[in-house]
């Protein structure tokens, strides 16, 4: 080991993508609003009030009862939530070239993932966990690689699953779907 | 003294022992790597098939899992942002980060090193104070668990990243879902709607998963272009200076660990998530700023989960009372074998316990040259396209959720967290809180409520209660102490801002 090694583990400006990561560290608003955040806050607003609804249910007339904390945390939610929504009124609007709601919510990537995703849940208990596992990884495959390279795909799928199966199935005994 | 030290060279002599920690913890690594796969549920699983073996064969491979179970957690929080168990979730804040830069080698050998460091403060610890820090376990209320959770909800502002109500409003509801099942206390049910499935809970595992593995995978298919890092990985073992220098930090998170680890009921997952914050709020000149890939990032988180490993021993062997999940699945063990694990155990079976302190000794090491040996086959894994290692992801998951229960339902359930995960990720509502929120909820529901009922209900007893024992009124300070350290007053004080 030499002293390279420190320099590179203790270089602050290091290499490829440092630009691309946000500094998470400290929280700088963004002056526009995203497509559809007044609606997200909207809905969390909601929760918090179905939740409060909900616990209205729950044994309650003591410090004690099982109805506080669902209460507590629903009222926390609605405050948090009107903050939140505040805070997204005061933001400049999305600008024109911003992409409309549902491309931004939902761009078609995104949307047949889910789809396929939602198929995957259905199919897994009708044609068990190796058929429906394997159809679900050589679709999502090909379609990523927009058709091509489907020999690849078909290759890459069997030998993970053999993998994953072989694995789970044999050394860690798990159940699989 | 004599004695003892025969008794704690026994593993290093056996060469049967030695052979079942090795794969203990190779069989760990990767169990902790694979979401929804836990420590837990593997040491369990071995007590189902070392029943008929000799005691100290069980213990030596349930060691051995221990140990690299809760590292192997790391692993994919480093590579995939996806932590393989909840004591991996604050390593991801800073790990996968560093693993986008192309430094993901050197982020789990530096992750390695300083673990195996932590594991050997928490056997000393273990060796040392055990009795002491056994006893002092014991003299914490219910009151006194439920300030602990209130300091973990404290840390939303550290692990949420983006604009703090945001994070806040994302743990709340953590907590609201939380609430979903039969109340522990009475058994009434809380938002299940007369659902069978509802009525045990959301594991938070399930949701961990969802939000964590679906959600990233769904953000990477909506990234363009998805474009492969190439890790360099010429040198992963940190060299001494480096050591040197995360050294004060490791001891502090190491020791803290051990502290946590050592109290009923709490874990490594605490312990991380409160090193954290700890290393955030002390680091005065990080690496990188947190959370774009500081290295004391994914050093404190880590060192922690370890020192609790040895602070999880300390109550079950000194007083018969589990640290964590883990060591109740070991006095299970114990049992089944004959033995009664409490107070008399050391005295009745000393050789247990150096046998324990030595398998750990053994897992450690083991764990350092396994860890380090895996770390570029682990490492090549993130150069995998996109295209190919995210539906593998998304089965991972699957695979997962179902063995937590064996249930199909808790598919669905991680998949709906997975989505509702990818809308909060948009709306830069970080998934982090909303985890903590689930773990922490019954946490706080059950001692506080535990609580008032020893203040028969009454809120100005229970308020009392805060500034009158010694540890109560110690928490009560802390956490007054966390909020004002967020206030502007202190930063400039301090000259942060």
């Amino acid at each position: 080991m030499t002293g390279n090694n420190a320099t590179i583990l203790d270089n602050t400006n290091t290499q490829t993508s440092s630009s691309q990561l946000k500094d998470l560290s400290r929280y700088v608003p963004e002056k526009r609003r995203k497509p559809g955040e007044i609606g997200f806050s909207v809905i969390c607003f909601m929760l918090g009030t179905l939740g409060y609804y909900f616990a209205l249910d729950m044994t309650s007339g003591q410090f004690s009862s099982p109805s506080v904390f669902p209460k507590l945390a629903s009222t926390l939610i609605m405050i948090f939530s009107a903050i939140n929504f505040w805070k997204a009124c005061k933001k400049e609007k999305p600008a024109d070239t911003d992409p409309g709601l549902l491309e931004y919510l939902m761009p078609i990537d995104v949307t047949v993932i889910i789809l396929m995703l939602v198929g995957y849940c259905f199919f897994l208990p009708r044609f068990h966990f190796i058929a429906s596992s394997y159809a679900f990884m050589v679709i999502t495959m090909v379609y990523l690689h927009r058709g091509k390279k489907i020999l690849q795909a078909l290759l890459f799928s069997a030998i993970a699953l053999a993998v994953l199966v072989g694995v789970f199935r044999y050394i860690f005994l798990v159940i699989l779907p | 003294m004599e004695q003892s030290l025969q008794y704690f060279l026994i593993p290093f002599v056996n060469w049967q022992m030695m052979a079942l920690i090795w794969l203990g913890v190779f069989a760990g690594i990767w169990v902790g790597a694979i979401p929804g796969l836990s420590v837990t549920m593997a040491a369990s699983l071995l007590i189902s098939f070392t029943f008929s073996w000799d005691l100290n064969h069980a213990l030596a491979l349930i060691c051995g899992v221990f140990v690299g179970g809760v590292y192997g957690g790391s692993i994919t929080a480093i590579l995939l942002n996806i932590p393989g168990a909840p004591a991996a979730i604050a390593t991801g804040i800073d790990g996968y980060p560093l693993a986008q830069r192309g430094e993901a080698g050197k982020a789990i050998g530096l992750c390695t090193t300083m673990s195996v460091f932590a594991c050997f403060v928490g056997i000393a610890v273990l060796l040392v104070g055990a009795p002491i820090i056994g006893d002092f376990s014991l003299k914490f209320s219910p009151r006194d668990f439920f300030l602990l959770a209130i300091m973990g909800i404290l840390l939303i502002g550290s692990i949420g990243g983006g604009d703090p109500i945001k994070g806040v409003t994302a743990g709340v509801i953590g907590v609201l879902i939380s609430m979903i099942g039969m109340d522990p206390s009475t058994g009434e049910m809380r938002y299940t709607f007369g659902n069978v499935y509802l009525m045990a809970g959301i594991s938070f595992v399930t949701a961990m998963i969802g939000l964590f593995g679906v959600s990233e995978a769904l953000m990477q298919f909506r990234n363009s272009g998805m474009k492969i890092t190439k890790q360099n990985l010429d040198k992963v073992v940190p060299n001494w200076s480096t050591f040197k220098k995360y050294l004060p930090l490791s001891i502090r998170s190491s020791l803290l660990g051990v502290f946590i680890g050592a109290l009923p009921g709490t874990g490594g997952d605490v312990a991380a998530l409160l090193a954290y914050d700890q290393a955030k709020r002390t680091v005065k000149t990080p690496s990188r700023p947190f959370g774009t890939g500081a290295y004391e990032g994914v050093i404190a988180p880590e060192t922690a989960n370890k020192g609790a490993i040895g602070g999880a021993f300390i109550p079950m062997l000194t007083l018969g009372i589990p640290g964590d999940a883990v060591t109740a699945i070991i006095i299970g063990a114990l049992y089944i074998h004959g033995l009664r694990p409490g107070p008399m155990l050391m005295i009745e079976t000393p050789h247990l316990f150096w046998m324990i302190v030595s398998c750990l000794s053994i897992a450690s090491i083991a764990l350092l040259v396994l860890g380090l040996v895996s770390v570029k086959p682990f490492a090549k894994i993130i150069e995998i396209p996109k295209e190919y290692i995210m539906p593998v992801v998304i089965i991972l998951s699957v695979i997962g959720t179902y063995a937590i229960q064996n249930s199909v339902v808790d598919i669905f359930f991680m998949i709906g967290f997975g989505i509702a995960g990818y809308f909060m990720r948009l709306y830069g509502y970080a998934t982090g809180p909303m985890v903590l929120g689930l773990i922490l909820g019954p946490l706080l529901d059950t001692n506080y409520r535990r609580a008032m009922q020893g203040a028969e209900n009454q809120l100005l007893p229970f308020i009392q209660g805060f500034f009158t024992s010694p540890i109560s009124l110690f928490l009560t300070l802390a956490i007054f102490f966390l909020i004002f350290s967020q206030t502007k007053i202190y930063r400039r004080w301090r000259r942060i801002e």
